[in-house]
């Protein structure tokens, strides 16, 4: 149970060693700065004040933004193998030395992000400008046979119209229907250029002096004068538009091999990245920092354990002036859990629900075996088991440099496995019933794995009491943590109201039950309960009631006081449904190896011929593969669910702030000691 | 003539295939609903594909129980092999000892569905409350396992009663 105890740390250190400083302790990363606020110094603020970094922050971040999405384009157009598995091989560590270089190497690097992005950015509008100019091609389509320019309005004694009609047309009939309009005017020439649905494109020729009124009545039969007419033939401008879009389309070409041709900088790039975002971290603490002429102040958190080997580098190596004290009682600590192989993988399961919050200890010892026995009964098939702890092993030992939280997961599957196998070996379940129907269809035995406690499915009943049972053991060490909680803040008549008498009470009431005999007849159980113990459990369960009515209301007076113990004493009804809650370890269990059974019958349908092993494989991977996978997401979330409803609720409420230390908070690569 | 005393079997198939038929229209629905509210994560954050994909599968497992309530039925009666003589006494036992599943996995398939679309939209909105997240509708869920529960115990007792 190990929240990691937390000392408030102070730094008085010369400016010239303010960089050194702070870029160990960002390489340390075990200081979470915590800068007292302007109002709370008051007089005693002196000289120091603060420094504005918003604006380099902002440089800096900027910088990162602009790599990235020159990484991006770049990816697009050289991309990085990856492997399947490259979320677990983590991140590349770098020393203190490659940070320098990287230092120095930045503003280049930047510049080729910038030039990336700019080529990103050309080949954008290139292409926009080939969309246009094939707008303006198809546009031209229908004007293909002409072979003036578009714009030729005449000569000196002809006019000219090219334009389209609004309906499909023949020569003839523009011909007939300008004489019906213009009966006095000779000499109208028509020729059609194409005609498509709804529209003819037209060249109309006249004598000059009779334009006008011909251009009204071509106006009265719907003619109008192309949109953009081009100057040259339209086969030529045809042409020209070609050579463009050629031109641009090389252009993208162009712009797409130099960009590839950074492929091998993508490293460099997302270093660079990485420096900028650390030195944007850093002037985020130094504009937090108090700052005299001279002197800086730097203050804030350090888990015990580390500070005395902190402070003695920062006085010897640096010459500050550095103070470790507890922290006042008042103030809201960092939270940070520390545990060891078995329990350390929970704790991620704890920071889903909150971390401790104060007062409260850190439930990771006490839960994981719950956690561990939990998850293993409701997945409860060894060969399953024996599958998730092969792949998280391998895992494990394969990828040493996997992200840490990554590795927890991965350990707490590990665990969780094991624990399936040995609940599988004890109700007999391999792949479901696979080995006896292997047995069966295929060579003709009748084989039957015997379990070595007994078959869920054919004793429900039994499975279901024990799943009770471990229930009642969860809940009962729910309401020791309790116990220790308060105790340890010396509240040990809280712990026998709250706690205590809830024990006599629950404790009490099972016991009589179960000494029942329609109990043990409805169980078939057969337990021989001397009548003096089922006195004495009701005794204490009377106790316990009593003492429940009469300390529930303790922050009341009067009836008010009397009504809330026994609102108190209702409480038992949450018990009985935290209890029944426990069923669903049967119903899970029962779950995974029935749908298991069902796939190894399905597999068997085709008898045991050459095809019904074909058929039987198919159907066994497939199936099987499913069912764990939905069953492992079953197992994990109920399990999940009976430690923050079942367990947390009876002593955890959590509301605790996680450490964040100062640190290079880097993506792509981790920065180490040396 | 028509024999009401062979008409056990019927019920008793009757009962299974209910518990699994409803229990797979409320997990078709339930999955549908969430998968949807997924798909729209998924467009604006790619990245949260794992977390919302747990979450869209949290209202199938009615189907599965349903499946298998139906499974240890048809067992029991004798489909699957074995005798198959279940007098109507019985057949209406296995039918009854069916509905609780059948309904209870339909109703709260299609409720738990709606608290994971709501647990879907706060991942959307902060990825970090992912634990709490997943409770939410695993409530819901505790009353299809109490309904599971009811018809696995009486489904695997009734064969021992002499009616």
């Amino acid at each position: 149970m190990a929240v990691v105890e937390m000392k408030r740390i102070h730094v008085y250190a010369l400016k010239n060693n303010r960089k050194k400083i702070l870029e160990m302790l960002q390489r340390r990363a075990v200081v979470e700065v915590d800068t007292p606020e302007e109002a709370s110094l008051g007089e005693a603020k002196g000289p120091f004040s603060k420094t504005d970094t918003a604006s380099a922050r902002l440089t800096f971040e900027k910088n990162v933004q602009l790599i990235g999405s020159a990484v991006e384009t770049l990816d697009s157009y050289a991309p990085p193998q990856k492997s399947m598995l490259a979320m677990l091989e983590g991140r590349t560590g770098v020393n203190a030395h490659q940070v320098q270089q990287t230092a120095e190497a930045a503003p280049e690097v930047a510049k080729i992000a910038a030039n990336i992005v700019a080529l990103g950015k050309r080949v954008n509008d290139q292409q926009a400008e080939i969309a246009r100019l094939e707008a303006q091609l198809e546009a031209l389509k229908p004007w293909m046979g002409l072979d003036i320019s578009m714009r030729t309005v005449g000569t000196n004694s002809t006019s000219v119209f090219i334009g389209t009609f609004p309906e499909e047309l023949t020569a003839g009939e523009i011909k007939t229907r300008l004489a019906a309009a213009l009966p006095d005017v000779p000499g109208v020439e028509a020729e059609v250029v194409s005609t498509q649905p709804q529209q003819t494109c037209a060249f109309i020729v006249c004598l000059g002096r009779v334009g006008s009124k011909v251009e009204a009545a071509l106006r009265g039969m719907g003619f109008t004068y192309p949109a953009a007419p081009s100057k040259k033939p339209p086969a030529q401008r045809a042409e020209d538009l070609q050579a463009r879009i050629a031109a641009a389309q090389k252009d993208i070409e162009d712009a797409g091999r130099e960009i590839a041709s950074y492929a091998g900088r993508r490293q460099e790039l997302l270093f660079t990245s990485d420096y900028y975002s650390m030195r944007a971290n850093k002037y985020q603490v130094l504009g937090d920092l108090w700052q005299s002429p001279h002197v800086f102040y730097l203050t804030g958190y350090v888990a015990a354990p580390r500070a005395p080997a902190l402070q003695r580098e920062l006085e010897e190596k640096y010459q500050a002036f550095v103070e470790v004290e507890t922290p006042a009682e008042g103030e809201e600590l960092p939270i940070q859990l520390q545990n060891g192989f078995f329990a350390a993988p929970v704790e991620g399961v704890i920071e889903g629900y909150s971390l401790p919050g104060k007062h409260e200890v850190d439930p990771s010892k006490v839960m994981c075996v719950f956690y561990y026995v939990l998850f293993g009964m409701m997945l409860s098939d060894a060969a399953y088991g024996f599958l998730i702890s092969l792949c998280t092993g391998i895992v494990l030992l394969k990828f040493k440099n996997i992200e840490e939280s990554l590795r927890k997961t991965m350990r707490m599957f590990f665990f969780c496995g094991l624990s399936t196998m040995f609940w599988g070996v004890l109700f007999g379940s391999y792949f479901g019933d696979a080995i006896d129907v292997v047995a069966n269809t295929f060579f003709g035995a009748n084989i039957h794995v015997q379990p070595l406690w007994f078959a869920p499915l054919e004793q429900p009943m039994r499975l279901m009491l024990f799943s009770f049972l471990l229930g009642i053991i969860h809940l009962f060490a729910g309401l020791a943590m309790q116990i220790y909680q308060l105790c340890r803040r010396g509240k040990y008549l809280d712990a026998l109201y709250d706690s205590g008498f809830w024990y006599m009470l629950v404790g009490g009431l099972i016991i009589a039950l179960v000494s029942l005999d329609m109990f043990q007849e409805m169980m078939g159980l057969s337990l021989a309960i001397p009548p003096i113990v089922t006195t004495i459990a009701l005794v204490f369960a009377a106790i316990g009631a009593v003492g429940i009515v009469a300390t529930s209301g303790r922050e009341s007076r009067g009836v008010k006081r009397f009504l809330k113990g026994l609102y108190g004493l209702y409480g038992v009804s949450s018990w009985l449904s935290d209890i029944l809650s426990y069923s669903r370890l049967l119903a899970l269990g029962l779950a995974t190896g029935v749908i298991a059974q069902v796939f190894n019958m399905l597999g068997t349908m085709a008898g045991g011929g050459p095809v019904g092993v074909a058929l039987f494989i198919v159907v066994f991977l497939i199936g099987h593969v499913l069912n764990l996978l939905i069953n492992l997401l079953g197992a994990y979330v109920h399990t999940n669910r009976l430690q923050y409803v079942e367990f947390f609720g009876k002593f955890y409420e959590g509301g605790g702030r996680k450490f964040e230390p100062f640190a290079a908070k880097t993506k792509y690569f981790k920065i180490t000691e040396e | 003539m028509f024999d009401w005393t062979t008409m056990g079997i019927v019920f008793a198939l009757l009962g299974a295939v209910l518990a699994a038929l409803m229990g797979g229209i409320g997990s078709a629905i339930g999955v549908g609903m969430t998968g949807q509210a997924a798909a729209g994560v998924v467009t604006e954050d790619p990245s949260q594909f794992g977390k919302v994909l747990i979450l869209q599968l949290l209202p199938g497992t009615q189907g599965i129980y349903g499946l298998l309530i139906g499974f240890v039925t048809l067992t029991q009666i004798g489909v699957l092999g074995g005798s198959s003589d279940i007098s109507l006494a019985k057949g209406l036992l296995y039918l009854a000892a069916c509905l609780p599943m059948a309904i209870v996995g339909m109703v709260s398939a299609k409720w738990q569905a709606k608290a994971a679309v709501s647990s879907i939209s706060l991942v959307a909105k902060r990825p970090d409350q992912f634990g709490k997240s997943m409770i939410f509708p695993a409530m819901v869920e505790t009353y299809a396992v109490l309904a599971l529960l009811i018809s696995i115990l009486a489904i695997t007792s009734i064969g021992s009663i002499q009616v």
